[in-house]
C-alpha cells in the first residue's frame, strides 16, 4: 500500500515536471525572438481570447476563427512561424506588455487609450457594437437601454459604449468575463440586452435561431476597427501591416473574409483608415 | 422491583451476559462483585438499557423494559445512575445540573427545581457549591454531586457503577458516606464495586458475577465469610 | 512601473461598497450555513444507514465540486428556476451557504464525536430524550470545540466570495476586474483587493482568538 502511494506521488511528480519544463521551453523561444533578430524562421507566440466566435473560439479544444486564419495567412505571408494560445481577455495585455507574447490577435479595438501602452497594426476589420435582445424586447436603440440591465464583457468597447451611454460603473451594466456568459445571462432573465461587437451578436444570433434573439444596429454607436496588438516598440509592425496589405490586395483576406461571413468584405473602406 | 430473566448480552460474537436470572426486591441493596470483565457493569447498564438487550427480559415495577411499547425514557426517571467517571456537565454549575433533568424532562418549574437541588446538595454536603462548574470541584465531591443529580430526578432505583474506582482513595469515604445513608433511608440500589467493606455493612445481599454468570448470591455474612464456589473462593482469597 | 494610485483613488467607492457585500455575503454564507450544516451533520450520524445516505451524497458532493462551478450552476440554472431570472447576489449566497453547508456539517459531526460518549449517557439516564440530550447537552459543549473550525470555515468564505464576481455580484473582486479590464493594469487592482481581503482575514482572525480565548477561561 504504502509502495504504490510512494509511486503515485512520484509519477505526479514527473508529470508536473514534465509540463513545467514545456512552459520554460516554450517561454525561452519566445523570449529569444524578441531580444535577437535571426536569419531562420522564428516561431512567434500569438496570444487570444477564444471565448469570442466567430473571430476566435475554441473548437474541440483548438483555437478557430476569423482572426486565426487571417493571422496564419499574414504570418506565413511575413515568413514566420506561430503557436496561437488562448490565455484569456486580460492576461493577453499583460503578456503582450511584457514582452513574453509576441503578438495578440483577439478583436481587439484599436483606441487612444491602448495606443499609450501597445502598438498596432493597421485596421484589418471593421466592427460596430450592436444590440442582442430577445425578439419581444421592447428595446429599438441605444437609448432605450437606460434604466435596463445590460450585460457586457468586462473591459471590451461594449462596455465603453454602455459607459459612454450611462456613465462609467453605472450599477445597470453587468459586467462579465466574456459575452457568452453575458447572453446566458440575458436568457436567464438577468439582463434586458447585451451590447457587443456585431460579429459576435450575429454570429449568436445566427447559431441559435431557436432562442429567438435580434440584432439592433444603432448609429449612436461608433464604428471601431480591430488591430494586431504588438508590445510598444516592436519591429514585426512594419512586416505584418506590409504583409496585411498584401492579402488585401491579392484576394487572399476577401477570402478568408466570404469563408467565416459570406459577404464581401470592405477593403477600401480598410484601407481608407490606415491614411 | 426488579426482576431480569434470561438475560443474554452480546457484543458481536462476544457474549458477555450468559443467562442472568435476578429478582430485586424494593429498598433492597444489591451490591455486585467479581473479577473486571465478568459482566456485571453490563449488567446494571441493560438494567437503564444503556445497552440493548440481546436476549431475555427485564421487568421493572411490572413492566417489561424490553417491550418497545414502554416508553424507554418514562422508565429511565424512574432509575436513577451513577457512573464511574461522574459524567457530569461541564457546561453547566453545579445546581444548574441538578436542575436541567427535572425541568426538561418533568417539566418543574425553575424555582422548584432550584429549591429541590439545593435541599440536595444540602444532603451531600455541597450547598455552598451550587455555582461551581464541575472543573473546580474534586473527584469526590464531583460524584456527590452526580449522585445529587440523579437523586433530583426522584427515583425508585438508584444504579451505581463503580462510583468509588476513579477517585482518590482519601475521597470514597464521604461518597460511601452518601451512599449508606441512601440506603437507610430504603431507597433500592443495585452497587457494582470493589468496596468489600461497604458490601459488608451495606448490602443486604452480595452477587458474584464471573464470565457473564451469576455465580454466587448470598447475604455478605454469608459469602464472605463462608463461600460454597471454588471461584468466589478463589477471588476473594484474591481481593481479601 | 509606474503605480497609478490615482486609479485605486478613483475606484476605491466601488471598492468600499464591494467590501461590504463580501463582508455581507460571508456572514450570510456562515449563518445560513452553519443552520443547514447542523441539519446535515446530524442526518449523516443518523444510524439508519439509508436515511443518512442523502445527507452523505450532499456533502459529498459540495466538497467534491469545485465552488465555481456550483456558484455558476446555482446562478445559471437554481436561481432562474425559481425567480425566472438571475440574481447575482442570491446566487451568491445560495452557493456560499450550500457550500459551506458541507464542510460545516463535518465540522459539527467532528465537534459531536469528540464529546465523551458518558455525556450522553448520562443525560439519558435521567430520562432525557436523544433530542433533548443533544440540544441541551452535547450541542452546547460542541459548539465551544467548533468556534476554531467555524472561524477558519467564515475566513475561507471570505476568500472564496471572490468567485461570486464572474456571476457579477459587485463585490472586491468584480470591482478589481472592472478598473483592471478599464485600464489593463494588474497591480493596482489586484494588489488592492488582496489588502483589502488580507485585512477582512486577519481582523477576522483577531476576534476569533480573542472570543476563543474567552471561552477557555469560562
Amino acid at each position: 500500500m504504502k509502495k504504490n502511494i510512494l509511486a503515485l506521488l512520484s509519477l505526479c511528480v514527473a508529470i508536473v515536471l514534465s509540463l513545467s519544463a514545456c512552459g520554460t521551453a516554450e517561454e525561452t523561444t519566445s523570449e529569444g525572438n524578441s531580444s535577437n533578430e535571426g536569419e531562420e524562421q522564428k516561431t512567434l507566440r500569438v496570444v487570444t481570447n477564444a471565448t469570442y466566435a466567430p473571430m476566435e473560439y475554441l473548437d474541440k479544444g483548438e483555437v478557430v476563427g476569423f482572426d486565426v486564419d487571417l493571422i496564419k495567412a499574414v504570418a506565413e505571408e511575413a515568413g514566420y512561424e506561430l503557436t496561437i494560445e488562448h490565455i484569456g481577455w486580460d492576461p493577453i495585455f499583460v503578456e503582450t506588455e511584457s514582452k513574453r507574447a509576441d503578438l495578440a490577435m483577439a478583436a481587439i479595438t484599436i483606441n487612444d487609450e491602448r495606443k499609450q501602452t501597445f502598438d498596432f497594426s493597421v485596421p484589418y476589420f471593421q466592427s460596430t457594437n450592436k444590440i442582442l435582445v430577445p425578439n419581444d424586447s421592447e428595446i429599438e436603440s441605444a437609448e432605450d437601454l437606460k434604466g435596463k440591465i445590460v450585460a457586457v464583457q468586462n473591459g471590451t468597447t461594449g462596455q465603453a459604449a454602455m459607459d459612454a451611454l450611462v456613465g462609467k460603473n453605472h450599477k445597470d451594466v453587468k459586467k462579465f468575463e466574456d459575452n457568452n456568459l453575458a447572453i446566458m445571462e440575458m436568457e436567464s432573465g438577468g439582463a434586458a440586452a447585451v451590447v457587443a461587437d456585431n460579429a459576435v451578436v450575429e454570429e449568436y444570433a445566427k447559431n441559435n435561431p431557436n432562442k429567438n434573439l435580434k440584432v439592433i444596429e444603432d448609429t449612436s454607436f461608433d464604428s471601431e476597427f480591430y488591430g494586431i496588438l504588438f508590445p510598444k516598440g516592436s519591429e514585426l509592425v512594419e512586416e505584418f501591416n506590409t504583409a496585411l496589405n498584401t492579402l488585401f490586395d491579392n484576394g487572399k483576406y476577401t477570402e478568408i473574409y466570404k469563408k467565416w461571413f459570406g459577404i464581401e468584405p470592405n477593403i477600401e473602406f480598410l484601407k481608407e483608415q490606415q491614411q | 422491583m426488579i426482576q431480569i430473566q434470561n438475560l443474554k448480552k452480546s457484543f458481536g460474537d462476544n457474549e458477555v451476559l450468559k443467562d442472568i436470572n435476578l429478582n430485586i426486591a424494593p429498598q433492597e441493596v444489591v451490591v455486585v462483585i467479581g473479577p473486571s470483565g465478568s459482566g456485571k457493569s453490563t449488567l446494571l447498564r441493560c438494567i437503564n438499557l444503556l445497552e440493548s438487550i440481546t436476549d431475555g427480559h427485564i421487568h421493572i415495577e411490572g413492566k417489561d423494559i424490553t417491550d418497545k411499547k414502554n416508553n424507554i425514557n418514562k422508565m429511565r426517571q424512574e432509575v436513577g445512575m451513577v457512573f464511574q467517571h461522574f459524567n457530569l456537565f461541564p457546561h453547566k454549575t453545579v445546581i444548574e445540573n441538578l436542575m436541567m433533568a427535572p425541568t426538561k424532562v418533568r417539566k418543574v418549574s425553575p424555582e422548584v427545581a432550584r429549591n429541590k437541588g439545593l435541599e440536595l446538595l444540602k444532603k451531600v454536603g455541597l450547598e455552598e457549591k451550587a455555582n461551581a462548574y464541575p472543573s473546580s470541584l474534586s473527584g469526590g465531591q464531583k460524584q456527590r454531586v452526580a449522585i445529587a443529580r440523579a437523586l433530583a430526578m426522584e427515583p425508585k432505583i438508584m444504579l451505581f457503577d463503580e462510583p468509588t474506582s476513579a477517585l482518590d482513595p482519601e475521597v470514597v469515604g464521604e461518597v460511601l458516606e452518601v451512599m449508606k445513608q441512601l440506603a437507610k433511608e430504603g431507597m433500592t440500589m443495585v452497587v457494582v464495586t470493589h468496596e468489600m467493606g461497604f458490601a459488608r455493612e451495606v448490602g443486604d445481599r452480595v452477587i458474584f458475577m464471573d464470565g457473564g454468570y451469576v455465580v454466587e448470591a448470598n447475604v455478605p455474612k454469608e459469602l464472605f465469610e463462608n463461600p460454597q464456589h471454588e471461584r468466589t473462593q478463589a477471588f476473594l482469597s484474591k481481593i481479601l | 512601473m509606474d503605480f497609478r494610485f490615482d486609479i485605486i483613488a478613483e475606484y476605491a467607492p466601488f471598492l468600499l461598497k464591494g467590501t461590504l457585500l463580501t463582508i455581507g455575503l460571508s456572514i450570510a454564507g456562515i449563518l445560513i450555513g452553519t443552520v443547514l450544516g447542523l441539519l446535515i451533520g446530524l442526518g449523516k450520524m443518523m444510524k439508519n444507514k439509508l436515511l443518512a445516505f442523502p445527507f452523505t451524497l450532499y456533502i459529498t458532493f459540495f466538497r467534491g465540486t469545485p465552488l465555481f462551478v456550483q456558484i455558476l450552476l446555482v446562478h445559471f440554472g437554481v436561481v432562474p428556476l425559481f425567480l425566472g431570472e438571475t440574481n447575482a447576489i442570491y446566487a451568491a449566497i445560495i452557493a456560499l451557504s450550500l457550500n459551506s453547508a458541507a464542510y460545516i456539517a463535518e465540522i459539527f459531526r467532528a465537534g459531536i464525536e469528540s464529546i465523551d460518549k458518558g455525556q450522553m449517557e448520562a443525560a439519558r439516564s435521567l430520562g432525557m430524550t436523544h433530542v433533548q440530550a443533544m440540544w441541551n447537552v452535547i450541542l452546547p459543549q460542541a459548539f465551544k470545540r467548533m468556534i476554531p473550525p467555524l472561524g477558519n470555515e467564515f475566513i475561507v468564505l471570505i476568500k472564496e466570495s471572490s468567485l461570486a464576481a464572474v456571476i457579477t455580484a459587485p463585490e472586491i473582486m468584480y470591482w478589481g476586474r472592472a478598473m483592471a479590464g478599464q485600464y489593463y493594469k494588474v497591480w493596482e487592482p489586484y494588489l488592492t483587493a488582496a489588502l483589502i481581503y488580507l485585512v477582512l482575514t486577519i481582523s477576522l482572525s483577531f476576534l476569533l482568538n480573542r472570543l476563543e480565548r474567552r471561552l477557555k477561561t469560562e
